[in-house]
């Protein structure tokens, strides 16, 4: 227990002067006579502080929403939820939020539109585009998935294949390796294993709330915790081990791995023999990456990465890399064969579909709404060209390349945008070049606040509702996280939307009804509620009550999905495991996961050369909190702004804790405040994802903190389409910008 | 009556900050106001270290310094123990943020020196105060020192435990799991 240091927290704070007040506060008399006066309520619904989507009870008062506390039954909250929970319910009151439709004018500036005229406005342009250019000039780019249910009507009926996520940007580099090899993704069974590695994946940063429950349960029952990161994370706080790996070569630790796994005969037999495909092909390919090879490449001890792989056989099954999202799975150019490796070690350990292994995710079976009234246009390629021959044929249609949409539009392939919950130009590589969006013939922004996409790229910003403020349909609860039941949840209206501002649907609704294919969204959500809760027996009403309901029917099961005559049944081409993606061969790559050099290196010789890595804050969500009050207020607190870098190499550059540093890449150069620590690897500096706001009409995000995207080009990973957003050197060197 | 503790089991805390600022909406606290905060240590050099992490509140002080100085009765300690705060009495004079050896208080817009008061509205429905409630990590576990069956007391004896600085003869009613 180390002593408190008394007042270093005054001390600190005293820095964070002035930052916009909520509304919502109220000074404590004043509250405590407001409570006297009138009894609140509160409304079960979900967060939206993430996309964990977590149960919550918003309790209001006076009409005014008060607090957010965790829904008790459901399973990523379990009662508790995390900081950006409870913060962003706070947001509904942020100045920054557009209050009405917007349209961009002649002298570039934003002026109020009626929704009428907006509507009008925009069917009638959207007709002209698809009329001139074709339906597949339209492009839907969104954070991805919930807008998809209203994304798709427009598509089908104008025939555009250009629904474009941001996952390109997150974490494709995964889901492109588990769709090729398992045919499915499988979550961590966190409560019941016994030996978990987190490999730069920081669990207690990108936080499930229930999730660091059950590892934290797990941990107090026996459980041991590996964290391989180049910077001490959040997760690596309770870690049993901290190997801080070099940044980018995660994919040689994880070749060492399966190496000492089947050079000791310490795998699984039984199971690869009777569940996976091309193991021989695989050892074959990688005879020859043994922990030695490694450790030049890592840093880490052969001796180190021998005895992580013996602690894995000797918990195995109970035992699993973990299989993360963000973290490595778009960072590198070697991320798909990184993520590829994780299934491969998981996969010699025999835990897929293993209590404390791997489980599948416990799924309702929803009803589909089914209504009449559109045709499907035959589509053309994808902007992207994602999944096209030619193109970027190993790339996942269903995410897209959210990065390149500057490329289509140039191209002349995209004419017309609309951009719903997402924000390219703070959270895609190079704003300079995302600024470029704006050279379409017509750019809808559907986003809640004045983000830097709106404000530069939009001819017209129309606001939906807060997520206090709408209801949607219901959401199976599941991913990421182990559970045995599906649960359902829903997102429902806690108070009238303070602004000017509409549900998308309805959106969706006025523009089409210009367009005159009012019959695309001709239905009420009540409908819709309906006909998905049709097959799970549940009525609207119960679950508007309840707000998380845990079905008792499909319940998930440890066993390896098999065909009636007792063959492997996952959805790839044999039914087993495959250890090289057909898909990737098919396109003249490489099928079996292999060695690839990160794609840039710092010199060694050179001590002012670092990696730039960042990561998430267990206080904030990448770029989309960063304009909230009371999470800034953490970040003030706690200089949460600075960027870290390692105390040897900070003595060599002659820079000391709190000093102001320039960071240069090819790209840019910004000045930033330096945490001096030994949490961090040498190579590398790390910053946070969430600040470098540039929308001067966000006044808690405007200009606090510099942003990773700011420092690398737009750049396209062969495989699986994502950013590679660490692979960038980056200069340091002491004082400001001259 | 039940007596009121606190059992923090700081090794678990992975600094998410839910703690802090589901208080601060709970007790809609201003800007530059905080109960709770969290201390943060780092130890050792690269590659063996590790950061420390320590949730630090009002510890309810069973013989508090804050009390003793109040001139008002503005801060008093409840029958079960808590120390509580009452704003009508407040002069605003400061004392007990110069006496409080742990930092608790803070001066809000009215000058006020506020502090955590254990969430009584909670306590009153049978629940944990807000900081404990959310907390994914079960850092916190508040609970009754008076009942030998409560999960708090259990836990305790399960446990080595420390208080925050008790060479100042406050005795805390938080107490930390020992590493
Ligand atoms: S993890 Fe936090 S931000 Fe995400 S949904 Fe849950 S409470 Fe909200
Ligand atoms: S911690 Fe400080 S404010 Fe709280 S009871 Fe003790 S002396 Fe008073
Ligand atoms: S809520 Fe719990 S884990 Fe989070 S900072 Fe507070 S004590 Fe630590």
């Amino acid at each position: 227990m180390p002593k408190m240091k008394r007042r270093s927290f005054l001390k600190a704070s005293a820095v964070t002067a002035a930052a916009a007040s909520v509304p919502l506060k109220m000074s404590f008399a004043d509250y405590k006579e407001a409570a006297e006066e009138e009894e609140g309520y509160k409304i079960p619904t979900t967060c939206n502080g993430c996309s964990s989507m977590c149960g919550v009870y918003v309790h209001v008062k006076n009409d005014r929403v008060w607090r957010v506390e965790g829904h008790p039954v459901h399973l990523k909250s379990r009662g508790r939820i995390c900081a950006r929970g409870h913060g962003m319910a706070a947001d509904m009151y942020n100045k920054g939020r557009v209050q009405g439709p917007m349209k961009r004018n002649a002298n570039d500036e934003f002026e109020p539109i009626s929704w009428e005229q907006a509507y009008k406005e925009i069917g009638e342009k959207l007709t002209e585009t698809i009329d001139e250019h074709g339906g597949n000039s339209f492009l839907w780019l969104e954070h991805g998935v919930r807008g998809q249910r209203y994304a798709n009507p427009l598509l089908d009926k104008i025939g555009s294949s250009n629904y474009v996520t941001h996952y390109s940007t997150c974490f494709s580099s995964k889901t492109n390796a588990w769709a090729e090899m398992v045919g499915t993704t499988l979550n961590g069974d966190h409560e019941n294993a016994k030996y978990m590695i987190f490999e730069g994946r920081n669990f207690a940063g990108a936080i499930i709330p229930h999730g660091m429950n059950q590892i934290t349960k797990a941990k107090e029952n026996g459980a041991k915790i590996v964290v391989i990161d180049p910077k001490h994370s959040e997760i690596a706080k309770i870690a049993d081990d901290w190997i801080p790996i070099k940044p980018g070569t995660d994919l040689a630790f994880r070749l060492a791995l399966a190496h000492v796994l089947i050079t000791e005969e310490k795998y699984d037999k039984d199971f690869v023999n009777g569940y996976v495909e091309n193991f021989a092909e695989f050892w074959r390919e990688n005879k020859d990456k043994s922990p030695e090879w490694a450790e030049e490449i890592t840093g880490i001890p052969a001796e180190k990465i021998r005895e992580v792989a013996h602690d894995l056989a000797a918990n195995a099954p109970e035992a699993f890399i973990e299989p993360g999202w963000h973290g490595l799975h778009c960072h590198y150019v070697n991320s798909t064969q990184t993520a590829q490796m994780g299934i491969v070690v998981n996969a010699l350990l025999g835990n897929f579909y293993k209590r404390g292994g791997l489980m599948p995710s416990a799924d309702p079976e929803f009803g589909t709404f089914e209504h009449d009234g559109w045709s499907e246009e035959e589509k053309g390629p994808r902007a992207d060209g994602a999944g096209v021959a030619g193109e970027h044929y190993t790339v996942e249609a269903s995410r897209g390349i959210a990065q390149t949409v500057p490329d289509m539009i140039e191209k002349g392939r995209i004419k017309a945008a609309f951009i719903y919950h997402f924000n390219p130009l703070r959270t895609a590589p190079d704003p300079e070049y995302q600024k470029k969006i704006k050279n379409a013939d017509l750019v809808v922004s559907i986003n809640i606040d004045w983000n830097e996409t709106s404000v530069y790229t939009a001819d017209y910003i129309l606001p939906e509702s807060y997520y206090l403020e709408r209801t949607e349909v219901p959401q199976a609860v599941s991913g990421h996280i182990s559970h045995d039941y599906p649960q359902i949840s829903l997102r429902q209206q806690v108070t009238e939307p303070l602004h000017d501002t509409k549900p998308l649907r309805e959106i969706m609704q006025g523009i089409t009804t210009e367009m005159g294919m009012g019959e695309l969204y001709d239905y009420s959500l009540d409908d819709e509620i309906e006909a998905m809760l049709e097959p799970t027996g549940l009525s609207a009403e119960e679950l508007k009550e309840k707000g998380t309901v845990e079905l008792q029917t499909n319940k998930v099961e440890a066993s390896f999905p098999l065909c009636p005559s007792g063959n492997p049944n996952l959805a790839t081409s044999t039914g087993k495991i495959e250890f090289s993606a057909d898909k990737f061969r098919a396109d003249g790559k490489a099928g079996i996961p292999t060695w690839i050099e990160p794609k840039v290196m710092p010199d060694p010789s050179a001590d002012d050369e670092f990696r730039l890595i960042h990561g998430k804050q267990p206080y904030h969500s990448h770029h989309v909190t960063s304009n909230n009050p009371d999470l800034i207020k953490l970040t003030k607190k706690y200089n949460g702004t600075a960027m870290w870098m390692n105390t040897k190499k900070a003595q060599k550059l002659g820079i000391n804790d709190g000093d102001i540093v320039t960071v240069s890449s090819d790209m840019t150069e910004k000045e930033i405040d330096v945490k001096v620590t030994e949490l961090i690897h040498p190579d590398c500096v790390w910053i946070s994802s969430a600040y470098g706001g540039f929308s001067d009409r966000l006044e808690t995000a405007y200009n606090l903190g510099v942003n990773y995207n700011d420092f690398i080009p737009v750049m396209v990973e062969p495989y699986s389409g994502t950013t590679m957003s660490q692979e960038v050197i980056v200069k340091v060197a002491k004082g400001g910008v001259s | 009556m039940a007596q009121y503790g606190l059992l923090i089991d700081a090794t678990k805390c992975t600094g998410c900050h839910a703690c802090s600022i589901a208080c601060s909406q709970y007790n809609e606290l201003e800007e530059e106001v905080d109960y709770n905060r969290l201390e943060f240590v780092e130890r050792g050099s690269f590659p063996n270290c590790a950061m420390d992490i320590v949730p630090v509140q009002c510890m309810h002080c069973d013989d508090a310094p804050c009390v003793n100085v109040c001139s008002t009765m503005a801060t008093f300690q409840q029958e079960d123990g808590i120390v509580g705060f009452d704003p009508q009495k407040c002069t605003g004079c400061k004392a007990c943020m110069a006496a409080c050896p742990y930092d608790a208080r803070a001066l809000n817009e009215a000058r006020l020196a506020e502090k955590c008061r254990w969430c009584p509205e909670m306590l009153q429905q049978g629940k944990q105060p807000v900081c404990s409630s959310t907390c994914m990590n079960e850092v916190r576990l508040f609970g009754d020192l008076e009942d030998p069956d409560s999960e708090i007391n259990q836990k305790m004896a399960k446990h080595e435990v420390e208080q925050l600085r008790p060479d100042m003869g406050t005795k805390p009613r938080i107490w930390y799991i020992k590493k």
